[in-house]
């Protein structure tokens, strides 16, 4: 029996020669909520498309796997289809392609075995109602000339419906007012007290704790310059509102700076 | 693609003379028994100058190896086959005048029912000669074989019944190297006339069929005329997997107030040459509306043209292509505002994969008197492979003031950002590809008439794709 999970080995990455991730040791099991919090460029994104399998971003070292299935090895396709779904930060637009078409392609990708039509419009019909959308959202265009607000909504419009063991949403609060942030938080949590939905393990990255009010984490990671500095519980996440990153970042030089004091000494004691 | 896409591109023997055009005139003569001695003359005549026409006029744009392919296309006139045209000069048919045995012509191996839009009735041609085809046409419009006995008994319409005349006089075929040439030739065609006020639900088809056993040099002229008030769709199809030389001109008026949608779906042979001239006149609060779906041939051409001659007229032109394999086509749009204010509207979406060839001109004509219009003109075009090549070029020409005018053009490749989106949902790279690419033209078909149709044109790239063999560089 393979070890659950959505884990990260010593994961190292680059983008365009740069070292971007510098070795990423990470576990989300099914069922939790892990936040990965940090400053902008300490390589939360870059992670997120690394999971996925963005052709961009070389892998230098360590692993990923998936319910102990290598992701490295798959292209994007493949990965989705072992259960891992990113909610991107920017999502592409694909003009003359429905979202009602876009969705039913997708879910019978990932999972080519269930649901006739009228189940499916059920489907998404409810899942449409918790995410507060118009169902003229599915004759427009996927992404095209979608407001952020709308873009996010979609994503979480297709995590509800794809229902993947694993999500990684990236960045999802940006660009979202008040009331869109609640919808998305209600989407999220009413997947996960759904039977679909109650094992998916998620990855939540974001900068700012707001998201975390309304998708409750298990677990606070704190990365900084490509590397998870600081682990902790949800309390993390209320002291990185109230000081920002520089605290953590001041307690890690600090750390770093003892650790060294300590090397230093070792020949002596 | 096969094998028959390359033998085009060949040594130039493209001279039709004056003794190719008697001995054709010889085919052509007893046309019609009913025609008068002066008639026959008279059609020699316009016949001769539209050949001396064709020779004088140089090759539009010719740049060989890049947008313009005819230098070296392999068209040998000698060895076109000629249809007898005793069937389309015949009688002015109320009823069909000619029924082809089935087995003679071939038409069973068309697929009938894949020529079939919903309710349309019309004319069926097989190679240049007309064909009887069940047809169920709205009886308030007339559509028949465009013979002399045709010109004749509608000469009030076709010459100067409305405010201008419009047989020969719409595409102008004294400054259009191909239009002289289908002039010349003509030995088929179509006239389509929806009375004042009447409009029409069901369209009215045009169906240019093609086998190998079929003759294969086909010259038709089809004339639309809508009078005011009317409305109608009429849609011209090529169809078959004979490799023919098509060469024509389509007129269409449309008068005060009227609508027409003129639609293309040209899927002929993938050796055949198509080369079209297509050009419409719009009246006072008149539209005109043309969608064309060029899919197949090897060595396509169209132009097409709205000319907005009174206040409140309106053009609009969609077109589409997707070139594979060796496939060339060239696409030139033009509307000329000659009075404000007139509107028109071109969208144009274009692909190309395998060595697929394309070019684009899109042409916006705002003369001085034409204050007050509104012109918009967007093209973009899709290479799907390194070896395809589109080139496009829209041009303005804004000789009033007071005007709007947008024109805007991409050509680009694959967007690798939606690509890895769709993939990351699940979707296969090819299949991604495949529904991007086909999403790309869907700005296009989605302003063609009908979901039936529209249906049909998305099956047909979706075919294509299935053929092409180079994609995704």
């Amino acid at each position: 029996m393979p070890t659950r999970g959505l884990i990260a080995r010593d994961l190292r990455v680059a983008v365009e020669n740069n070292e971007i991730l510098k070795g990423i040791d990470l576990t989300v099991e099914p069922g939790r909520v892990h936040a990965l919090m940090g400053p902008n460029g300490s390589g939360k994104s870059t992670l997120a498309f690394t999971l996925a399998g963005h052709p961009g971003y070389q892998v230098l070292g360590g692993s990923a796997t998936l319910d102990g299935e290598d992701l490295l090895a798959l292209p994007p396709d493949k990965r989705a289809k072992a259960g891992l779904f990113l909610s991107f930060q920017y999502p592409a637009a694909i003009p003359g392609v429905s979202v009602a078409n876009f969705l039913r392609t997708a879910r019978m990708s990932v999972r080519p075995e269930d649901l006739n039509p009228a189940k499916f419009r059920k489907l998404v019909f409810d899942k449409l109602d918790t995410l507060d959308m118009d169902p003229a959202f599915l004759g427009r265009y996927v992404n095209d000339g979608f407001s952020g607000g709308e873009k996010k909504r979609l994503e979480m419009l297709q995590l509800a419906i794809l229902a993947p063991k694993y999500a990684v949403l990236d960045e999802t609060d940006s660009g979202l007012d008040i009331d869109a942030l609640q919808s998305v938080g209600n989407s999220v949590n009413a997947l996960r007290e759904s039977d679909e939905g109650k094992d998916i393990g998620f990855l939540v990255i974001t900068h700012y704790p707001r998201i975390l009010k309304h998708v409750p984490a298990d677990v606070v990671h704190i990365l900084i310059d490509g590397r998870i500095v600081k682990t902790g519980g949800p309390e993390l996440a209320d002291e990185i509102e109230r000081d920002g990153y520089d605290g953590v970042r001041e307690e890690v030089a600090f750390k770093a700076a003892m650790d060294e004091f300590v090397v230093a000494k070792a020949p002596i004691v | 693609m096969s094998s028959g896409a390359t033998e085009t591109v060949a040594a130039l023997d493209f001279t039709p003379t004056a003794v190719t055009l008697v001995e054709v005139l010889s085919v052509l003569a007893n046309q019609d028994e009913l025609a008068t001695i002066d008639e026959v003359r008279q059609d020699e005549a316009l016949r001769r100058e539209a050949l001396a026409t064709y020779e004088a006029l140089p090759a539009p744009g010719a740049r060989p190896h890049r947008g313009w392919k005819y230098d070296y296309a392999n068209l040998s006139f000698d060895e076109l086959r000629w249809t007898s045209g005793s069937v389309m000069m015949a009688t002015m048919p109320k009823r069909p005048v000619h029924r082809l045995d089935a087995e003679d012509s071939g038409a069973d191996e068309i697929d009938r029912p894949a020529l079939a839009t919903e309710n349309a009735g019309g004319l069926f041609f097989f190679g240049a000669t007309y064909v009887d085809a069940p047809s169920n046409v709205d009886p308030r419009v007339t559509v028949l074989p465009l013979t002399a006995t045709t010109v004749r008994a509608n000469e009030g319409i076709l010459n100067g019944g409305h405010t201008h005349s419009i047989l020969h006089e719409i595409v102008d075929w004294r400054a259009d190297k191909f239009a002289a040439l289908a002039t010349a030739f003509q030995n088929c065609g179509a006239f389509v006339y929806v009375p004042d006020g009447v409009q029409i639900d069901a369209p009215v088809q045009l169906v240019f069929a093609n086998s190998e056993a079929q003759d294969d040099a086909v010259f038709p002229h089809v004339v639309v005329v809508l009078g005011k008030n009317a409305r109608a769709t009429v849609i011209e199809r090529h169809v078959g997997d004979g490799d023919p030389f098509v060469c024509g001109i389509v007129e269409a008026h449309a008068g005060e107030g009227a609508q027409l949608d003129y639609v293309v779906v040209q899927q002929a042979g993938e050796a055949a040459r198509v080369i079209f001239s297509r050009g419409a006149r719009a009246e006072r609060d008149a539209q005109v509306r043309w969608h064309l779906a060029e899919l197949g041939g090897a060595l396509v051409r169209t132009v097409l043209g709205v000319r907005l001659e009174a206040p409140g007229s309106r053009a609009e032109a969609s077109a589409l292509f997707f070139n594979t394999g060796l496939q060339h086509v060239d696409l030139t749009s033009g509307v000329d505002h000659l009075v404000g204010p007139t509107t028109s509207d071109t969208v144009v979406r274009s692909a190309a994969t395998d060595r697929g060839q394309g070019r684009y001109i899109g042409n916006i004509v705002i003369r001085p008197k034409a204050h007050g219009s509104d012109a918009s003109l967007r093209d973009d075009a899709l290479l799907l492979s390194k070896h395809a090549h589109i080139d496009s070029v829209p041009a303005l020409e804004i000789a009033a003031n007071d005007v709007k005018a947008f024109h805007g053009a991409t050509v680009g490749s694959l967007d690798e950002d939606a690509l890895f989106y769709a993939g990351s949902r699940g979707i296969a790279r090819n299949a991604a590809l495949r529904m991007i690419t086909l999403g790309f033209f869907e700005p296009v078909i989605a302003r063609f008439p009908g979901e039936a149709l529209r249906d049909e044109v998305r099956t047909a790239l979706d075919r294509k794709l299935d053929d092409a063999t180079e994609i995704d560089v």
